[in-house]
């Protein structure tokens, strides 16, 4: 087979060639999308658009054909045991927040635990503190080793607490460590806790197998993976999908209604209130269609060579503080300039045409944790090129320059 | 040290760079050698003590925090104001700012166009940035400490 052509990858991406100076390293933020995805959205507004489910006439069949497709081309993806497991939400928060809602009351009662980690993102760590408030139920929150993973010693300590449900990330949005998922699912489970995964970074690092993880939940946006904004995934085992409360209401999820009583429709409707997002799930089964042409494991040696170049070029920069761990991880570095603010190093990266973000990443917690006011992050993508790494270690080297004088 | 002591020192900093800094601004050759006066221009301020800086001083909005303190000379109706900033780029482009608005009457603060200024001074740009750099929360901040008529 051969090996991953990085141009040949990155051609197929207009923005590219529309900004031919940037170099885009916020990855983890938003991805940009392949011609693959624009012209499925296209095409499907310019030939096929009419809403799906309800209508009387031949296109609204059609566009109910189209978006059904682009769910079982998702559970295909996911390997989930059948397609209404797929369930379309506006991203990865929105489906957190279903979740942690629809469990409330159904699972969750007062008094009840459930275990989050430190290095979760806002979006795992808001929706159950605002539910698990009004609901009386506590969190417990798994510490972090010295270099930034999971404490496994503490998760196993935590789940004899028998909390009701776990939740953590794939991977760190921050860090972009991998997390032992695979190991702290079945802890978790034998601990006879729900098992909820953000995947909003780790769906683009690897194929998730649902029914080999055996996770209760995985989510993730679609905006991360080459897909458009606005639509993600609440993958869910048939039994828990079926015990979530619906966090919105309205159209289609609604069997029937009086002003006593209202039944909701069959999975996957009843967790789909209104019209969805049907550009989007199609746009996102073009994602990951697309994706599927490339062989995984050479994408990710890809990423493995940019990253390690990366470190390298680091090493040679004085006054930079690394974050992250080179190892475990999935293509993400924090970094800071000894003694200046990220939002200081970021600015001058962006007067260089390098686009990285900075701050606390929606991740407050860590950093309190870290003792650290916040980062700069450099995400990377398959599109990225070891020029890309240069560009920004230069960049780099720059900044520090300015800002030691 | 008190708010008096903190503008005391303050006033000749923003005087040098009404004075002298803008122009080296404008006339910076280079991205780089602007950004080398915006980060001089900061460090001119005087820090405000870590005790001074109470949580409702902060002005909230910005990627690094940002504090803002008002004093009114009422006898004059003058406004003057003290800040910092975690950030050295930040600090100086709000020093830039305090330099346009300290001393100004409540009618004059009240007219008082930031985004037009900036733009004469080849700055508009790092306002209209996203709510990053906190620049805009801080203008409206300053121009709030006005009193309602």
């Amino acid at each position: 087979m051969p090996g991953f052509d990085v141009q040949q990858f990155r051609q197929q991406f207009a923005f590219f060639q529309q900004q031919p100076n940037w170099v885009y390293l916020d990855n983890a933020a938003t991805m940009h999308k392949p011609h693959a995805v624009l012209d499925a959205v296209t095409a499907f507004y310019q030939q096929h658009n009419s809403n799906v489910h309800r209508g009387a006439h031949q296109l609204s069949q059609q566009a109910t054909v189209l978006f059904e497709q682009a769910r079982s081309n998702i559970a295909g993806y996911l390997n989930a045991a059948h397609p209404h497991e797929v369930i379309f939400t506006s991203g990865a928060t929105a489906a957190l927040n279903q979740i942690a809602f629809g469990l409330m009351h159904t699972l969750l009662k007062p008094g009840d635990r459930i275990l989050l980690t430190q290095l979760e993102h806002h979006a795992n760590i808001v929706p159950w503190q605002l539910h698990c408030q009004r609901f009386g139920v506590i969190i417990d929150v798994v510490p972090l080793t010295a270099d930034h993973g999971i404490d496994l010693v503490a998760y196993k300590k935590l789940l004899a607490l028998g909390p009701k449900a776990v939740s953590f990330s794939h991977i760190s949005n921050v860090l972009g460590h991998i997390q032992p998922v695979a190991q702290m699912v079945a802890l978790a489970k034998a601990a006879g806790a729900v098992t909820v995964i953000d995947g909003a970074q780790g769906i683009v690092y690897q194929q998730p197998d649902m029914q080999q993880l055996d996770c209760d939940f995985y989510v993730f946006s679609g905006h991360k993976l080459y897909g458009p904004t606005g639509i993600g995934v609440l993958y869910g085992k048939t039994l828990w999908l079926d015990r979530l409360t619906p966090i919105f209401a309205g159209g289609e999820m609604i069997d029937t209604v009086s002003f006593v009583n209202t039944t909701f429709n069959k999975l996957p409707f009843r967790l789909e209130a209104g019209t969805p997002n049907i550009a989007g799930a199609i746009g996102l089964s073009a994602a990951i269609s697309w994706l599927q042409k490339y062989n995984t494991n050479q994408v990710q040696q890809h990423k493995s060579l940019l990253l390690k170049e990366f470190y390298n070029g680091l090493a040679a920069i004085k006054a930079i503080d690394i974050l992250s761990m080179p190892v475990h991880n999935a293509g993400i570095v924090a970094l800071n300039v000894r003694g200046e603010h990220p939002s200081d190093v970021a600015e001058l990266l962006n007067q260089q045409q390098v686009a990285v973000r900075s701050g606390q990443h929606c991740a407050m917690p860590l950093f309190s944790y870290l003792a650290q006011q916040g980062a700069v992050r450099c995400s990377f993508a398959a599109y990225n090129t070891l020029d890309d790494v240069n560009r920004c270690l230069l960049a780099l080297e720059q900044a520090v320059e300015i800002l030691t004088a | 040290m008190t708010l008096e002591q903190l503008l005391a020192e303050t006033q000749p900093a923003l005087l040098q760079i009404k004075q002298q800094d803008l122009a080296d601004i404008t006339a910076a050759k280079d991205w780089q050698s602007k950004y080398r006066v915006l980060m001089q221009l900061g460090k001119k301020l005087p820090p405000v003590p870590e005790k001074m800086k109470q949580p409702h001083l902060l002005v909230k909005g910005c990627e690094s925090r940002a504090w803002l303190m008002h004093y009114h000379d009422k006898a004059q109706d003058k406004h003057f104001f003290v800040l910092d900033s975690e950030a050295r780029i930040v600090k100086g482009l709000m020093a830039i700012m305090l330099c346009l608005v300290n001393g100004m009457t409540s009618a004059e603060l009240a007219k008082f166009d930031l985004c037009h200024k900036f733009d004469q001074l080849n700055l508009k740009p790092y306002l209209s940035q996203s709510r990053g750099n906190g620049l805009t929360a801080m203008a409206e901040r300053i121009k709030a400490c006005c009193p309602a008529k």
